[in-house]
């Protein structure tokens, strides 16, 4: 704290931050070599067809962190992604069984899962005032009771044609279709975040909406366009999530939401706003789904798997922060 | 340009360790134990592909039998529950684990994480890739196990349910724990004889979406129907309290603010009859309870007199449960039995140790455990401790 | 200066606008349902929703300092698990003990919740994220795979039964939510500990330059935040006399939505303890009343969305139009 005094701060802020964020993301690579390795020894089956059969589950929830990283770097937060995904789910299964064409279906579900994004985005945009924590609370539990209302009193769908969504699922060799457009749309949102004008206004108004807004930046537009996008990709985890079950349930992308959260948190990316790079995100989600998936395979029990993660995530934070002061203190020494 | 050597190196270390694992994998026993073992498993898994394959092959009843009675020892025998923390589900996977045990198999109990089909599924996919022999599963969802345990069943992997089945396309067979309409017809009794032949009741069920809760009300229903000895009792509502103590409070609250003619309360769940017990039993009221429940949670509110809300319940034995879904894994494995309605296994250790596998009437086949188990004021005593 | 009149106080202030959609909400019911406003009724709604009015009390507190912790009904959990086992292996038998132990519990939690925060500068939903994760699943372990029921429980289950706090009439439960509420309102309005923490949520920078110990009020709130949770551990397993390792999970966020739609404000610095009551006497009469009104049992969850999506919506219009009038007034 003593360390805030002016001049510190002014000398050193570029080095500092700047190391802090190349070793982060240079740190994230060593873990995600570490990870497998150790899973590796961990478990004789963990192999590359084995963990690559098991990934797709866990890719679909990758999905939701792409755009999710864009919301927290807003400084809001959407927790309503795992109901859309459920409302998206059960459409996609009911649109399925009334005999649309499975093109129909995709394009249908990405619709859903955008029009509860835009929900989301619309009222947020009409009431700014409104944090988007409690706007998306209230979503979660309506998108969620509309499943529940399509489901009827069974809760459960399930596909009875399940050609078009096998096809989905299909693999090149051993790599699983979704892996490739995860690749592709990861790809392309570090690009959008690095290199366009638009990821500049993202950490712009994550970091002072205000100042963004009197500077031009059209700060009502971007939030409910990057809610909208969420949306539009909780309808692609959907379809590739009802891929791997053939069926939707009341009980269908239940804690997403936190997931996705924790990946992209992971991965350096604030809650605060304005901080962290997508790359970093999409490394984390890639260590965590493969440290769940080693562990799995040794039958760890899922809670001890729970509170790894949970101390996980606490020290990504505590660790950089710990050292960050160590250095300020060892520069004051001097 | 430091993005750019970033996006280098995560590019090479994802390659890298997908190298690192394909490495391993092909290059054989270079570090000791785990490779061996990694063999043996594929080994193991491969003879049990040849298996299936010939049991295939003559599927009409002969096939099996030159099979019978074959050795389980080493194999792997794997029981994914419901969820974690429940202690029915942890006494299913104590029978199960015994009768494994007993056999020379290896056990492997997977409690997911949530009582949910999508933590079911990232657990099923982990068996096949730790190569088992067989899975039994108490499935979450009817349907949405389906896409995993075809996966498992190609693989080669016997797949049964126990205490809840999934479609009849994604098991071999079930492990019931009573018949659906025995249930029903016990529940229903209980009500008529509670009710005293007439009046108003409710049912309080876990989640709108629970599988085995919706076919024992709709087997109620039903029963109901069809035989005029219970025209006189009018099933009022069906709440929901989702197998959460608040939620189920709320809602048999509201159910005897609605309704103050209401005589029985039926929840066939193991939360909400704890719920609704202590609410009527809290407020004296004159509203009687019967259902499923668990003795060890009960015990305090099953009594004949006026201060106990539960006159009786009724419920089966869930080690039983978990012993007879462990032999039927052991009887597929084997090649005892394939699924099919109409073939026998025994189960040594059990009370009616020769069981028969019948038609589920969804397609499927099933295995019944026997007739529901009634707890009264006389019994409860000794089964508290028990489960 | 001016004395404010009453009427203007009572326009402008928050709470207004809450205690209309309030009084709005329960004569909708009434006229649906009339045995809704019978006193039976009323302290049904109160007992059934007491754990989530205590805490909204410490998450008032995080809020106005503003942070967050979504980690308090695992801590709730761990704390209610860790005594219904012990009651049930026969360790404690002293119910007052098993109250101290989860409020040891709890507190132990909260403070470990708050360092965390304030000594390594964690973003607080990050680290009460974590401490989610890593608290429910000691609930589980806690547990091992066994629930506390009415039985293992002896005499700890009669506390939310008995009324000898309430010398006869009003049930314990309800006493010790009283007494919550007004060491709260006592502490946040008269007190310098209270000024403090609204210091630190208005603006964390002057309130440390002005000589607050940020640091230690921040770790003093998380903590107070953990003691309630630890606290309305040992009330939920003695009010439903079970003990559960998921009991109350996700009801974290019910306790947020009652404070924001109390008025409370998650930037920090803004909202009282009257909105915090208010807020989760909402969210409580609208679980209460959507089976009483005859909604369909699918389409519950649908309205009680839809309901506090216009509930915290209707707050933000009135409160614009009270903005709007208190500015006329004031040019006038």
């Amino acid at each position: 704290m003593a360390g805030k005094s002016g001049r510190t701060i002014e000398a050193t802020p570029q080095d500092v931050w700047k190391k802090r964020i190349f070793s982060w993301e240079g740190m994230l690579v060593v873990l995600f070599l570490f990870i497998n390795i150790f899973c590796r020894c961990l478990s004789p089956n963990y192999t590359v067809t084995n963990v690559l059969r098991e990934m797709p589950k866990y890719l679909s929830e990758i999905f939701l962190l792409l755009p999710m990283a864009y919301i927290l770097m807003l400084g809001e937060i959407d927790i309503s992604v795992g109901s859309t995904v459920c409302l998206a789910a059960t459409v996609a299964c009911m649109a399925t069984n009334a005999g649309v064409p499975f093109v129909g279906v995709i394009f249908i579900t990405i619709l859903t899962g955008t029009v509860c994004g835009m929900v989301n985005g619309f009222i947020l945009l009409k009431f700014p005032e409104l944090p988007s924590m409690i706007v998306t609370l209230g979503t979660q539990i309506v998108f969620r009771g509309i499943a529940e209302i399509m489901l009827g009193s069974g809760g459960s769908v399930s596909v009875t044609n399940t050609a078009g969504f096998r096809a989905l699922s299909g693999e090149i060799g051993p790599f699983p279709y979704v892996f490739f457009l995860v690749l592709i749309c990861g790809a392309v949102f570090v690009v959008l975040s690095i290199k366009t004008t638009f990821g500049r206004s993202l950490y712009a108004i994550g970091s002072n909406s205000r100042t963004s807004f009197y500077s031009g930046i059209k700060v009502g537009k971007i939030r409910f366009l990057v809610f909208t996008l969420m949306g539009t990709f909780a309808g692609l985890a959907a379809l590739f999530l009802t891929s791997e079950l053939y069926g939707a349930n009341t009980t269908t992308g239940n804690g997403f939401e936190m997931d996705a959260i924790a990946m992209a948190v992971f991965g350096g990316i604030s809650t605060a706003g304005g901080k962290g790079k997508m790359v970093g995100g999409l490394i984390s989600a890639f260590i965590i789904v493969c440290l769940r998936i080693g562990l799995g395979q040794i039958n760890m029990n899922p809670q001890v798997v729970l509170i790894i993660l949970g101390a996980l995530l606490i020290c990504a934070v505590l660790i950089p922060n710990i050292s960050a002061s160590l250095g300020l203190k060892k520069k004051k020494v001097k | 340009m430091r993005k750019k050597v970033l996006s280098v190196l995560l590019c090479a270390a994802m390659a890298t360790g997908m190298m690192a694992g394909c490495g391993d994998s092909s290059e054989p026993a270079s570090n000791g134990g785990t490779t061996d073992d990694a063999n043996a498993n594929n080994d193991a898994s491969g003879g049990s592909d040849d298996a299936d394959d010939a049991s295939g092959g003559s599927d009409d009843a002969s096939g099996g039998s030159d099979a019978s009675g074959g050795d389980v020892s080493g194999k792997k025998f794997a029981l994914v529950t419901k969820s974690a923390g429940n202690p029915y589900n942890e006494k299913e996977a104590e029978g199960f684990e015994d009768v494994i045990k007993s056999l020379g198999g290896e056990c492997i109990i997977k409690h997911p994480v949530a009582a949910t089909a999508d933590a079911q599924v990232s657990e099923i996919q982990s068996l096949i890739s730790q190569g088992v022999d067989s899975i039994c599963v108490a499935a979450n969802d009817e349907n949405a196990l389906q896409a995993a345990l075809e996966d498992a069943m190609a693989a080669g992997i016997k797949v049964s349910c126990l205490d809840s089945k999934t479609n009849a396309a994604s098991r071999m067979t079930f492990a019931n724990q009573a018949g659906t309409t025995e249930i029903g017809q016990a529940l229903m009794d209980a009500v008529y004889d509670i009710a005293g032949g007439e009046g108003e009741w409710a049912i309080l069920s876990a989640t709108s979406q629970a599988t085995n809760q919706n076919a024992w009300i709709e087997a109620m229903k039903s029963i109901m129907e069809s035989d005029s000895k219970y025209a006189n009792l009018n099933l009022v509502e069906v709440a929901y309290g989702d197998d959460e103590p608040q939620k189920s409070t709320d809602q048999t609250q509201a159910l005897l603010s609605k309704y103050p003619d209401l005589k029985v309360i039926c929840a066939p769940t193991t939360v909400g009859i704890a719920a609704a017990a202590k609410v009527l039993q809290d407020q004296s009221s004159s509203v009687k309870l019967t259902g499923l429940g668990l003795p060890s949670e009960m015990a305090a509110y099953i009594g004949d007199d006026d201060a106990h809300s539960c006159p009786y319940m009724f419920l089966w034995n869930p080690i039983d449960v978990g012993r007879l879904g462990a032999y039927i894994s052991a009887a597929l494995v084997d090649g005892t039995i394939t699924g099919a309605a109409g073939e026998t296994f025994t189960a040594a250790g059990m009370d009616n140790s020769e069981y028969t596998i019948v038609d589920a009437g969804d397609g499927g086949t099933e295995v019944i455990l026997g007739a529901p188990f009634k707890f009264d004021p006389s019994n409860i005593g000794d089964w508290k401790d028990v489960y | 200066m001016e004395k404010k009149s009453v009427w203007k106080k009572l326009t402008s202030s928050r709470e207004t606008s809450l205690v209309i959609v309030l009084l709005v909400l329960v004569a909708l019911i009434s006229v649906k349902n009339p045995s809704f406003l019978g006193m039976q009724n009323i302290l049904e709604i109160l007992k059934n929703n007491s754990v989530i009015m205590i805490m909204a009390l410490g998450m008032l507190c995080v809020l106005l300092i503003g942070g967050i912790d979504i980690s308090i009904t695992s801590s709730l959990a761990f704390a209610g698990m860790t005594v219904g086992m012990l009651f049930k292996n026969g360790v404690i038998h002293s119910m007052l003990l098993g109250f101290l132990i989860a409020m040891a519990i709890g507190t132990v939690c909260g403070l470990v919740t708050g360092l965390i925060i304030a000594k390594g500068n964690v973003t607080p939903i990050i680290a009460t994220m974590g401490f989610m994760y890593i608290y429910r699943g000691f609930a589980y372990l806690v547990a091992n795979s066994q629930w506390a029921g009415a039985d293992a429980l002896g005499d700890f289950k009669n506390f939310a039964l008995e009324s000898y706090l309430g010398f006869g009439l009003v049930n314990n439960v309800l006493i010790i939510v009283l007494i919550c509420y007004i060491v709260f309102f006592i502490l946040l309005k008269w007190t310098k500990f209270g000024r403090n923490i609204y210091a630190v949520g208005s603006n964390a920078e002057a309130a440390e330059i002005s000589g607050i110990n940020v640091a230690r009020v921040k770790i003093s709130v998380y903590t107070i935040m953990g003691f309630l949770a630890g606290l309305c551990g040992a009330l939920a397993v003695t009010i439903y006399a079970s003990a559960q390792p998921n009991m109350q999970q996700g009801k974290e966020m019910d306790v947020i939505a009652a404070c924001v739609i109390g008025g409370v404000s998650m930037n920090g610095g803004r909202g009282s303890v009257g909105g915090a009551l208010l807020g989760a006497l909402i969210l409580s009469v609208i679980a209460k009343a959507l089976p009483l009104v005859g909604i369909d049992a699918l389409a519950q969850n649908t309205v009680k969305g839809f309901i506090i999506i216009v509930v915290i919506v209707l707050n933000v219009v009135t409160q614009r139009m009270m903005d709007k009038s208190n500015l006329e007034r004031r040019e006038m």
